[in-house]
């Protein structure tokens, strides 16, 4: 990939990109089940809801909002998943790296199920008590404590003298997503006869993007925009991170501040992701993977492009599996899961030859 | 030339690799700028390690190496870079790069944190690939390079950065002779220009040809040290490499080639013991 045709082809994708959510965003107001609103309805549902418009009659502009929101949290979360996974690739120097396979994911997962259960009590208030109540925060706190604690742990099990080991690697994530689907599995067998708890819990695992709130999609929001803010100072040391990272710290790159930048990010957005909307895997792994064989490797283009993305990618699957099915609609972690799985045997296959050292 | 400023100095350095026999002991060495040292010693005797500590990628657990009279490890590690390059034998992982992308890696330390590379930047890179042969192949992967491109391309990076010291490991493994005559060439007139080079090599003979003054590293320490008309001798290889190795001259330089049957008279070639001195 020459540096120039990667420029323009990263061009032509952005507005691709943005052009498929400013379509896709009235378009998840549109498909679903229980009310049918047209395509100008929903046009005037979304003018209605900046204050633009007169809101629609009765029930339907709850309804508009609902999905609204529930696109909003999708597309933000598709943002944070697929960020997370580019700027993990890039410190772990392999495709594979994914928030879902190394386990900051079930990290995230297990924090956040840990804080509903010692937060039983408070619970309700998730659901309705919305943005000024301090439940939420406190899912996404111990969701980030969990992504952190496993980042640390990855990072300090797959590295000897600096350079990692590939191999390492991957089992470091078997093993953590085993321990930590042990101990979630605990929890919900500790916290079965509290029914609030258990489903909240059993929601998480599946992933889902039902009953989201404006809380919900702001504090995606707000975790995505922070480790968005990260990208400048990390996007041209992970393009030298790809010649080991001995070799990034003999041409200047403080190799420590680059590591807790990028890591510190990456925990931040999977975390927030999956205390919105629970375990999504695949989608960190595959939008980085498939923009960097039409971009190219560089970070610069390739961080801000997986946000893009992972945006349109999951609002994108979410809108097409409601609009095909309907009613049968799958969870959109179990949707990820079922394409995902093949997906990750493909690449194994085909880049089973391709970890070649110089 | 020999009273060259002094622009990178090792005191007393000792290194280990985690909780190991100690790699460097004890090691002491300076590197002044106009003069090309190579350093000689054989496998596992500590080169590699010996130009990472002096670059401050290993930290040394006794010693210190200074640079412009400041302990190295002190300065920011762009401010390093800026000072010190290092051409390491391979990468430890192939950057899916396109050469140019590649060596302008090497202007990371002189761009304050700016995504897009200059217009000098880009003149520089254009040197050094000149420089290092490499024209024409701006726009190519390296996996689209040859191994001996690909060492080139290391070199060329390194000769973007600019640094007054450059450290070279085994710089000529994957080349041809001639390529092997263009690098040593290089390496030679940036030392005229005023640089300070090092270069880990196994050819004695590209070492007694180009070499300013050679170091003769064993077992982690300093053996021997001084221009390779003296230390290319049997009196100071042998013990360290073994009897088998040919001595003779070639033009007036030390010359030394391993030899299957050393020490067996052969006619017409002088014996490894009645080399010239």
């Amino acid at each position: 990939m020459s540096g120039r045709s990667g420029q323009a082809r990263a061009r032509v994708l952005t507005g691709v990109l943005l052009l498929a959510l400013l379509l896709l965003v009235p378009a998840a107001l549109v498909v679903g089940g229980s009310a049918e609103i047209g395509a100008r309805d929903a046009l005037r549902a979304v003018a209605a809801w900046l204050g633009l418009a007169d809101p629609l009659p009765g029930h339907l502009q709850t309804i508009a909002q609902l999905r609204l929101w529930r696109a909003l949290v999708a597309a933000a979360v598709g943002a944070s998943l697929s960020f997370s996974g580019a700027l993990l690739q890039g410190v772990f120097r392999n495709a594979l790296a994914s928030p879902s396979v190394i386990g900051v994911s079930a990290g995230a997962s297990l924090g956040a199920a840990a804080a509903i259960a010692l937060l039983g009590g408070l619970l309700p208030t998730w659901l309705s008590g919305g943005l000024w109540s301090p439940t939420p925060w406190l899912v996404v706190g111990g969701a980030f404590a969990g992504a952190v604690l496993v980042c640390m742990l990855v990072v300090r099990l797959a590295t000897v003298d600096g350079r990692l080991s590939v191999p390492t690697l991957l089992l470091v994530g078997i093993a953590v997503n085993t321990c930590i689907a042990g101990a979630l599995a605990a929890l919900q067998s500790l916290t079965l006869d509290d029914f609030q708890i258990a489903r909240a819990i059993l929601a998480w695992t599946f992933g889902t993007l039902d009953d989201r709130s404006a809380a919900h999609a702001l504090l995606a929001v707000i975790a995505l925009s922070a480790a968005l803010a990260v990208a400048p100072w990390v996007a041209r040391e992970l393009d030298l991170f790809a010649g080991g990272e001995q070799d990034a710290q003999a041409l200047g790159v403080h190799l420590a501040r680059t590591k807790f930048l990028a890591l510190g990010a990456a925990a931040l957005a999977a975390a927030a992701a999956t205390a919105v909307a629970g375990q999504i895997s695949f989608v960190g792994l595959v939008v980085p993977h498939l923009l960097r064989s039409v971009v190219g490797h560089g970070h610069a283009r390739l961080l801000p492009l997986s946000a893009l993305g992972g945006a349109a990618f999951l609002l994108g699957a979410d809108v097409a599996q409601r609009a095909l099915l309907g009613h049968l609609a799958l969870q959109p972690g179990i949707l990820m899961s079922i394409v995902g799985g093949p997906f990750f045997l493909y690449l194994l296959w085909r880049e089973r030859r391709s970890t070649v050292a110089w | 030339m020999v009273n060259a400023a002094v622009l990178l100095e090792a005191r007393d350095v000792e290194f280990a690799y985690g909780t190991g026999a100690p790699v460097l002991r004890g090691l002491s060495l300076e590197l002044r700028g106009g003069r090309l040292v190579a350093l000689l010693g054989p496998n596992a005797a500590g080169k590699s390690t010996l130009l990472r500590v002096l670059a401050g990628s290993l930290r040394p657990q006794r010693g210190a190496v200074h640079s412009a009279g400041g302990a190295l490890l002190a300065l920011p590690v762009r401010e390093r870079a800026r000072r010190i390059a290092l051409v390491p034998q391979a990468l430890s992982s192939l950057p899916l790069q396109t050469l140019e992308d590649f060596v302008l890696g090497g202007r990371y330390a002189h761009q304050a944190g700016a995504l897009a590379a200059t217009r000098a930047d880009r003149e520089v890179v254009a040197r050094a690939l000149i420089d290092c042969d490499l024209a024409g192949c701006e726009h190519n992967l390296l996996d689209e390079l040859s191994g001996g491109q690909r060492q080139r391309a290391l070199l060329a990076r390194a000769l973007a950065q600019q640094a007054g010291v450059l450290l070279v490991d085994e710089p000529t493994n994957a080349l041809d002779p001639e390529h092997q005559l263009a690098v040593f060439d290089l390496l030679a007139r940036l030392a005229r220009d005023g640089r300070a080079v090092a270069v880990v090599t196994h050819d004695m003979n590209l070492a007694g040809q180009y070499a300013d003054e050679v170091l003769l590293l064993a077992r982690g320490e300093l053996c021997a040290r001084g221009a390779p008309e003296r230390i290319l001798q049997p009196a100071q290889l042998v013990p360290v490499y073994g009897s088998r190795l040919w001595f003779g001259s070639f033009h007036g330089r030390p010359c030394v080639l391993p030899a299957r049957d050393a020490g067996q008279a052969e006619p017409g070639l002088p014996r490894s013991d009645q080399g010239p001195r």
